[in-house]
């Protein structure tokens, strides 16, 4: 009979187990477990006093996942070395046990009371034993799961730091400007590794010249110990931009980067360069853009003033030239008959170049074409030429220039120097001589210093050459100068054939080929003047 | 740039609202989850986490907010998240929670589509 009572009490105790796994198996974490367990003993063993208690690691204190608070340092604590089952006697007889589980954890078991106050047989104690195996097979599956889930949620993680490089890339590559590119990856490059704080320079000569933190306003004293900040930089064009990040976070406080980490910043920095050097490369090219419409009007202006064709001057033979560069000059020739029969002669040079070189060249043409017509006096010219220049320009803009009145009928050529190249006079005994005379360049200083002026007459064969230093300074490939060996003069000399053209287009040639391939640096302008 | 953590809450028809702004790292995950127990324990099982002025979540913060879903799973309780940033959408996204839970564009929407 009593067999027969214990073989009920085993199978119905088998039956409860397979349903208890189950219940257990669905638990999501550990407080559920611990909950699942109560009840499935309740129903088992009788009694509602039941305390599930659990140990994370030696040296922890024993936790209450679920049921009657107790003291659990009264009963487990000797049962803690033992594992075994042990029974306390008394008026409420309690059972404890401890049961070790597959991390090293530990479960604890209190039982109180039974209903009807009925003591724990030892089937019930081999019961429970069976049933904390129960728990432990349940607990193991619990850890298997989680492990899962990390492991799901580890790999998500990744494809989130992957998936924010590719975005933070494409979001570069679109950002307003009003936006930070380093803002913007300090952000990313936080969230994706976890970081807790951040912080963005960007130094020149040292010196920083802009600086973020993330989160913005945070203030924080960056680790000392290795591994708990990582940084990645990189130098663009004198400037050093240096990403740091602190602090790595983890659900039990901060732990040190990865190496992932590194990579992950390594690569977000390398996109903002990408950006910071496209940036600089366009601006640049609408720069340039810029220039060369500004060339183009620039070029348009100087054509503009230039002389289609020069006077005949009978007797004698003129010829002027004016080969702009790339670079728009401000170079100006001209000879303006004059009522008396006279002719002004002119070759002027604009510091500067560009649009305002131009505009300045233009003004000067006018204000020589208005006082062309009321010239009482070179020098008088000169003077008023000077104002007007000086009134018309900014400080760093003025003009260089030989002006000349050439009397045709007496041969008689004055000239005033205004801060320029002399011209150059081949006298009929092969001498060449300089045109110095003058004064300051107009529109240097409007001080009334004083203008003087050279006169020379030109005898039948005798030549003059007015000329800008586009010819004088023309460089070749080493460096040198066109005229620094007196180059000019000798040609001046050697080189007499009978037209004014002729020896203006000999001259630009014999430029032409010292220079060979270099670049032409600025403009060619000459005005050549020979009594036949 | 993101600012530090903080949030704000209301509880409007036995719902749960929580507005956040900052970044959502462990510092912002846990002052969410300890504001959802606080209400939790108090028998909330709907939940709205408005995250319009929080552009930058890690996946730490990203952590408490799957224990809030999973939780509120185990008592049939519902979490929507609002007002995303859409490089937070994806990211969310690409952790599964939208398995789990749903999101509106702005709070009253949410509140419409746990009503009915």
């Amino acid at each position: 009979m009593i067999n027969r009572l214990l073989i009920d009490r085993l199978s119905l105790h088998i039956d409860s187990l397979q349903e208890g796994f189950e219940l257990l198996s669905r638990a999501t974490n550990l407080k559920e477990l611990g909950r699942h367990f109560f009840h499935f003993l309740r129903g088992n063993l009788t009694t509602s006093e039941i305390s599930i208690w659990y140990k994370p690691a030696d040296g922890h204190p024993w936790e209450l996942l679920y049921g009657k608070q107790v003291h659990p340092e009264d009963y487990l604590t000797d049962v803690v070395k033992t594992f075994e089952l042990k029974s306390f006697g008394g008026r409420h007889p309690r059972v404890a046990v401890v049961q070790p589980l597959a991390d090293g954890s530990a479960l604890g078991v209190v039982l109180g009371k039974r209903l009807g106050g009925a003591a724990y047989s030892t089937l019930d104690k081999f019961a429970l034993q069976i049933f904390l195996q129960l728990f432990a097979t349940a607990y193991q599956s619990h850890l298997h799961l989680r492990k899962q889930k990390e492991l799901v949620f580890s790999l998500n993680h990744r494809l989130v730091q992957l998936n924010s490089l590719i975005d933070t890339g494409i979001e570069l590559t679109a950002l307003k400007k009003d936006v930070s590119p380093a803002a913007l990856a300090l952000e990313r490059a936080a969230a994706a590794t976890n970081a807790s704080r951040g912080k963005f320079t960007k130094k020149i000569n040292g010196k920083v010249t802009e600086s973020l933190v993330f989160p913005e306003g945070a203030v924080f004293r960056p680790p000392k110990d290795k591994g708990y900040h990582i940084k990645s930089r990189f130098t663009f064009r004198g400037a050093t931009y240096e990403f740091n990040l602190y602090l790595k976070e983890s659900r039990s406080g901060t732990v040190p980067f990865e190496e992932t980490d590194q990579l992950l910043l390594g690569a977000l920095a390398r996109q903002v360069r990408a950006v910071v050097e496209n940036q600089f490369y366009h601006e640049q090219e609408l720069a340039q853009q810029r220039i060369e419409r500004e060339l183009a009007v620039a070029a348009s202006i100087q054509q503009r003033i230039l002389p289609a064709a020069l006077p005949v001057i009978e007797g004698y033979d003129l010829f002027g030239i004016n080969i702009p560069t790339k670079m728009v000059g401000g170079d100006y020739y001209d000879a303006v008959p004059l009522e008396n029969g006279s002719f002004l002669l002119v070759v002027a040079d604009v510091a500067g170049k560009g649009i305002p070189a131009a505009l300045l060249v233009s003004s000067f043409q006018a204000y020589l074409s208005a006082y062309a017509s009321t010239i009482c006096s070179l020098t008088d010219l000169a003077h008023k030429l000077n104002r007007s220049i000086f009134e018309a320009s900014t400080a760093e803009r003025y003009i260089t220039a030989v002006v000349g009145i050439f009397d045709p009928a007496t041969a008689r050529l004055e000239t005033i120097n205004a801060g320029h190249n002399p011209p150059y006079l081949l006298r009929r005994d092969g001498s060449v001589q300089q045109l110095t005379a003058g004064g300051i360049a107009f529109g240097m200083l409007d001080m009334d210093f004083p203008y003087e002026t050279d006169c020379v007459t030109l005898e039948p064969g005798e030549r003059v050459l007015f000329y800008t230093d586009g010819i004088t300074e023309a460089m070749d490939g080493h460096g040198n100068l066109y005229d620094s060996a007196g180059t000019l003069a000798d040609i001046m000399r050697r080189n007499t054939p009978a037209s004014a053209e002729q020896f203006v287009r000999d001259l630009v040639a014999d430029v032409v080929a010292f220079t060979a391939s270099a670049p032409q640096s600025d403009d060619i302008t000459a005005l050549y003047l020979f009594r036949k | 740039m993101e600012q530090e953590f903080a949030l704000t809450s209301e509880v409007r028809n036995d719902c749960l609202i929580i507005s956040t702004s900052g970044y959502v790292n462990n510092r912002g995950g846990e002052s969410i989850a300890r504001e959802f127990d606080r209400h939790f324990a108090q028998g909330v099982r709907q939940v709205i986490i408005n995250l319009e002025k929080s552009r930058v979540v890690n996946s730490i913060g990203m952590s408490f907010l799957i224990e809030i879903i999973e939780r509120l799973e185990e008592t049939g309780g519902k979490l929507v998240f609002t007002n995303l940033d859409p490089g937070v959408e994806k990211m969310l996204s690409i952790m599964g929670l939208f398995n789990y839970a749903g999101k509106e564009k702005s709070v009253d929407d949410a509140l419409k589509a746990l009503s009915s």
